[in-house]
């Protein structure tokens, strides 16, 4: 693997990243002053942004500047307008904004400002996974830290820019993830995702203008506008550019979050990156980018990992959660367990969604447990292609029957052999995991 | 259901409120036919309004759209020629040129997918369901559904009667998590009283801190469910719907005159009121006091061998062996003669007395050289901002603009206290008055009463029985100049004539030389 330039995780490293003093001594909060002192006009920011090629990183790829210039024009529209930063984190295998908002929140904090001044907005709202609570005390000790410093709220570096970042915490729920079911949740709401249109930037939290990005999108923001976009396009592939993070978890050597360019093979980050597969077993299978986005067999290790050559072998980038499977790992009970999460997860508005994430799970269940039917295998296609794509308000009915094509298409003899055998030969030893009954 | 809005009102001299002004339409293309769409409706109402079915359930007119059962799938293409999509007609907006497509099989797979996974845990009751025979699921799943369940897993296992209060139960396993009743106390009553508790498959209908409902709208909810979650106390295993006969008709409640339509078993028993889409005057909904007020039209007979206590049948009057049934002709004879022989009898109609029955109480007071008044009670406490007015005179409109005038029953009472004679006619006359007050009204006074029900009183003279306005014809005018229009749901008893004509015949006997 070539030599590549860092600059996501650069900072952490030092003691005490977290806190101002340290942020400043390694060169933050220089991006929004070269923005203000200059001063760069919003709209140029953006074409910046936009210059740059930045794809969000909470999944779906979208062009950050495109995204942010959907706002509408100011001196047509007076409503407030918002940013709505997305660490709700919870999509199976991500934990890349953690590390973020743990040792670099001053980072996160300075996008903010950098992506409300492009937008106008009045303030940022950051929706923080619950369970993160470091993430979360990271976080406030930050904004308060930058507010006493003239960073955050009124006049910001003396300049008339405003801005305010508050923070929200989460309840454990995945679907609060999805940008409308958190913007419901921020309202006070039940995060119940809202069918689209009207879409955040016409009508968003309030009622009012809002763009939603993830944190690792925002946290890119800062380095593209000190650094320029030239210098961003110079890394990784030309539709994908800049480094990403990449959290690798499963059956490897040496799991962890990671920053990597783009345009890296599955198979180098396993090898040079990972250390392999654990144990001195060989790979079974691999989700590229999250539980939600399909399954790959060994075969397709080759692929190039970068939003659309994943997505032509069949998969998606995601969050570029990599989780790796050995060869002693049974498919059915891979699927059993993450059907499971969706099941638990979906916010039960939708017919498809609500009806057949439980369906998918229970056939998995059985299956799993030696008690398939030969035509159980046609069903799961069947149903998978009911609830998706696009059938539903939101894509979590997607990402649950995303996977469950994928492990048929590619492992069907796998779900042919454990109803045939009537067990699966592949089973953990250890008890399984515990049925689902009287989860909350 | 039935949405034939009541016919606008002609025969009132304070006319309704002219409807609101046409709203500008766009042209869009229905299953290949051009039609006109209002842009500020969904394109499921586009499609209603052509009379082209789209099935729905989260979906209904009265309530914001949530676009979350996703059964009213249609394909859509920006025009002629575009690629196409299929998507939720309850929340798509329609747009200039749109071309829809509700009848192709891309739209139908789509719609049998959706109601295969709404039928993967539902307990498939039908014949112990009430809603059987009006319910939504099982019209659509006959229409579009596959007739075969391909699921093996275990249904879901919920309560099957949760009382949710005095009017509703609550099958959690029938419900479909629609919404509409979460959404009707959000956004009719205004005062929440529902909310989805749980997650995902775990998602239950829940009161909040599982409080009883509590107001009067609660029955709406039931008709708006469009399965069988939320039953009415009052009529759970009380009818088979399709044995039930539906006529048009008002509610008598109050002044609004919410438009409902009657259904009686096999066209005999009342046994149901519900609200019928009127834009005018009650929207899609009714009160709970309107819905459940099956008494006053299901009186039971006097007991055997007894005239009083019950539903005045035929004609009475007294004799000197007290109360006796005679033949209608007598009976109009004696009472002509009674009328005629007071010098000012006096005439107190009720409220509840039809435009067509006070014209004809108008004509008979003119030849005995009298005006009429109507009993006009108190308001009650039921007063609300959303349809009850407190005012229970359904017809206080009508009887004014005819130049009746209102008289309260106290002062009425005094009245008939001094009067030589007096003729109380029509539904609840007695009632509204005060059965206790007339009964201490000594048999100085003589006491002619057009009633439904027969009540001992001892200044009575002759009563003649009238139909309820269930078993009559005619109109109401409500409180804002809309007309109520009554029809015949049940037949009035034998002996039960209908009160313009038993008025009528009264005014020839009047006309006619004295018997005596
Ligand atoms: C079910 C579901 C869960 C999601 N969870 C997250 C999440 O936890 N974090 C996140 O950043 N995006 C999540 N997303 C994606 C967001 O909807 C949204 O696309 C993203 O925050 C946009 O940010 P970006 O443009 O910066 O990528 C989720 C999407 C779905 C459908
Ligand atoms: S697709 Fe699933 S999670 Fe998304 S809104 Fe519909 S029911 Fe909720
Ligand atoms: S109880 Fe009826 S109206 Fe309420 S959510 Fe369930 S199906 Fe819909
Ligand atoms: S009726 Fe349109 S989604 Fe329910």
């Amino acid at each position: 693997m070539k030599e590549f330039q860092r600059y996501l995780l650069d900072r952490i490293a030092a003691a005490n990243s977290h806190t101002l003093a340290v942020y400043r001594q390694q060169g933050g909060y220089k991006a929004i002053e070269k923005v203000l002192k200059t001063p760069l006009k919003p709209e140029d920011v953006i074409t910046v942004m936009k210059d740059s090629g930045l794809r969000g990183r909470g999944g779906a790829g979208f062009p950050t500047g495109m995204k942010w210039s959907f706002m509408p024009d100011v001196a047509k529209d007076p409503r407030p307008r918002y940013l709505a930063v997305n660490a709700d984190e919870s999509e199976p295998g991500t934990c890349k904004d953690r590390v973020l908002m743990e040792r670099d929140p001053h980072g996160l904090v300075e996008g903010c400002l950098i992506a409300c001044y492009a937008m106008r907005a009045k303030a940022a709202y950051i929706y923080v996974r619950g369970e993160y609570r470091l993430s979360y005390d990271r976080l406030q000790a930050a904004i308060d830290e930058a507010r006493a410093a003239g960073l955050v709220g009124k006049n910001i570096l003396g300049t008339d820019f405003s801005c305010d970042i508050w923070m929200h915490k989460g309840a454990g729920a995945y679907i609060c993830g999805e940008e409308t079911g958190l913007m419901e949740s921020l309202e006070g709401k039940r995060g119940h995702p809202r069918p689209k249109p009207p879409f955040p930037a016409g009508s968003g939290l309030w009622k009012s203008p809002t763009t939603v990005n993830n944190v690792e999108t925002i946290f890119n923001a800062p380095f593209i506008v000190e650094r320029g976009a030239e210098w961003f396009k110079s890394m990784g592939v030309p539709k994908s550019t800049g480094n990403f993070l990449c959290g690798i978890s499963g059956h490897v050597n040496k799991p962890g979050v990671y920053e990597l360019p783009f345009g890296l093979t599955a198979r180098q980050i396993l090898d040079e990156v990972a250390g392999g597969i654990w144990k001195g077993r060989k790979l079974k299978a691999f989700f590229p980018g999250g539980s939600s986005t399909g399954l790959m067999p060994a075969s397709a290790i080759d692929v190039v990992m970068d939003h659309d050559s994943v997505k032509a072998a069949g998969s998606m980038f995601g969050t570029a959660a990599m989780i790796f499977l050995d060869e002693t790992a049974s498919i059915p009970q891979v699927m059993d367990v993450t059907l499971r999460f969706y099941d638990h997860e979906s916010c039960g508005q939708c017919s498809q969604c609500r009806e057949g994430t439980q369906w998918l799970h229970q056939m998995f269940h059985r299956i799993a447990r030696g008690k398939g039917k030969r035509e159980d295998i046609d069903l799961l296609v069947s149903l998978a292609n009911g609830m998706a794509p696009g059938k539903t308000i939101c894509a979590l009915a997607d990402a649950a029957a995303i996977p469950t094509l994928a492990a048929v298409k590619h492992f069907r003899a796998e779900f042919e052999q454990c109803v045939e055998l009537g067990r699966d030969p592949l089973a953990p030893t250890h008890a399984p995991a515990p049925e689902l009954q009287g989860a909350h | 259901m039935s949405q034939t809005p009541n016919p606008a009102p002609s025969s009132s001299p304070n006319p309704a409120p002219a409807p609101a002004a046409k709203p500008a339409t766009i042209k869009i293309q229905v299953d290949g036919r051009e039609v006109e769409a209002d842009p500020k409706q969904p394109l499921i109402r586009a499609c209603h309004d052509q009379g082209v079915d789209v099935p729905m359930y989260c979906y209904h007119p009265g309530l914001s759209p949530v676009g979350s059962c996703r059964i009213c799938q249609v394909e859509v293409a920006a025009g002629p020629g575009q690629p196409s999509r299929v998507v939720a007609a309850c929340r798509t907006p329609v747009s200039p040129g749109m071309v829809v497509q509700t009848d192709t099989p891309k739209a139908h797979e789509t719609r049998r997918e959706c109601l295969e996974f709404l039928l993967k845990n539902h307990p498939l009751d039908c014949p112990i369901c009430d809603k059987a025979g009006e319910c939504d699921l099982q019209d659509y799943s006959f229409n579009e559904g596959q007739g075969k369940g391909r699921s093996s897993e275990p249904r879901r296992k919920l309560e099957k009667r949760k009382s949710l209060g005095d009017v509703i139960v609550l099958d959690e396993e029938r419900c479909i998590l629609c919404s509409r009743c979460v959404r009707f106390f959000q956004e009719v009553t205004h005062k929440p009283q529902l909310t989805v508790s749980g997650l995902g498959s775990r998602s239950t209908i829940a009161t909040f801190a599982d409080k009883p409902l509590s107001g009067n709208y609660q029955g709406n909810i039931a008709d708006i469910c469009p399965v069988g979650a939320l039953t009415l106390k009052p009529f759970r295993f009380q009818a088979r719907v399709w044995n039930l006969s539906k006529t048009l008709s008002t509610c008598a409640e109050c002044s609004r005159g919410c438009s409902i339509t009657v259904e009686a078993l096999r066209g005999k028993e009342v046994k149901r009121f519900r609200p019928r889409y009127n834009p005018q005057v009650n929207q899609h909904w009714m009160c709970d006091v309107g819905r459940f007020a099956y008494a006053p039209v299901t009186q039971p007979l006097p007991p055997e061998g007894s005239i009083v206590g019950g539903r005045l049948i035929g004609a009475t009057i007294r004799g000197y062996n007290g109360l006796e049934r005679v033949e209608l002709e007598s009976a109009l004879a004696e009472i002509a003669d009674l009328l005629r022989a007071s010098s000012k009898p006096l005439v107190l109609l009720s409220p509840f007395v039809t435009q067509e029955e006070a014209r004809a109480a108008l004509e008979l007071c003119a030849s005995l050289g009298v005006a009429p008044r109507f009993v006009s009670p108190a308001p009650n406490n039921l007063k609300d901002d959303l349809l009850h007015t407190g005012d229970p005179c359904p017809n206080r409109r009508g009887l004014s603009d005819l130049g009746i005038a209102p008289i309260e029953p106290a002062a009425a009472l005094t009245e008939l206290a001094s009067a030589s004679a007096a003729l109380l006619v029509g539904e609840r006359v007695q009632a509204l008055l005060g059965v206790a007050e007339l009964a201490k009204l000594t048999t100085a006074a003589r006491l002619v009463v057009l009633d439904v029900v027969a009540h001992d009183l001892a200044a009575l003279d002759a009563a003649l029985g009238v139909p309820t306005h269930v078993e009559k014809s005619g109109q109401w005018i409500n409180v804002d100049g809309h007309v109520g229009v009554l029809n015949v749901a049940v037949p009035a008893p034998a002996g039960v004539a209908p009160l313009d004509r038993t008025l009528r015949e009264l005014l020839e006997h009047c006309r006619a030389p004295a018997a005596r």
